[in-house]
């Protein structure tokens, strides 16, 4: 899978989980860019995540993520 | 974590009077359905239908004190009513692990309440957190 595809896809998921149809992620985006994407919520939108691709991270993959570019990048790599 | 997919818990619970009134007197919720036993029949039911949210009181009990780890937290349950509970009935609990995301410490259960004729009362999904 292409790292657009997922952007669309992870995009899908946080729009479902954060119930908000006029979030667009970028590979910039972090968490101070997106209201209600606070500690409690990330635990859902990676739970969310790992459901949809079938995938699963470890926590240092999680921490190691900067933005929604490091968090894409690490699925394009496990869907590989 | 002591916890693996497809883990299985039981638990029998039964709606006592003493469980019955507590949730009335703390809730307020006196509803004919729950309190009338005539209006209850008139409704097609066999008695006074207990609050399905009784069942909630159980499955808190379930992960604050049947598992085998204490630092829990709930995140996310839901859960759907399929068929009514009457005063004194047992209710059997079964509680399934379904997926562990290690990477969040988040642990997600199946779960269903039975009642003594083995038909399901309710079920549903609850996720709980590992606090570290």
């Amino acid at each position: 899978m292409e790292f657009n595809e997922i952007l669309e896809r992870v995009q899908d998921v946080f729009r479902d989980v954060l119930e908000n149809e006029d979030i667009v992620l970028t590979s910039q985006t972090t968490a101070n860019d997106v209201e209600d994407w606070d500690s409690l919520n990330h635990i859902q939108l990676v739970v969310a995540i790992e459901k949809d691709f079938k995938i699963r991270f470890t926590s240092h993959e999680i921490q190691s993520w900067k933005n929604v570019g490091k968090m894409v990048d690490c699925i394009v790599k496990k869907k590989a | 974590m002591n916890l693996k997919v497809h883990d299985r818990f039981e638990e029998t619970f039964t709606v006592s009077d003493h469980i019955y009134e507590g949730f009335i007197s703390m809730f307020r919720d006196k509803n004919p359905l729950h309190t009338d036993e005539r209006f209850a029949i008139e409704q097609g039911f066999n008695g006074r239908v207990m609050h399905g949210n009784i069942l909630n009181g159980f499955l808190s009990y379930f992960i604050g004190e049947c598992l085998p780890v204490k630092n829990v937290i709930i995140h996310t349950q839901s859960i759907q009513f399929k068929n009514p509970i009457y005063l004194n009935n047992k209710v059997f609990f079964e509680g399934v692990v379904t997926n562990i995301f290690e990477s969040v410490n988040a642990i997600e259960f199946k779960f269903s309440f039975k009642n003594e004729q083995l038909k399901e009362v309710a079920k549903g999904k609850i996720q709980i957190g590992l606090l570290i």
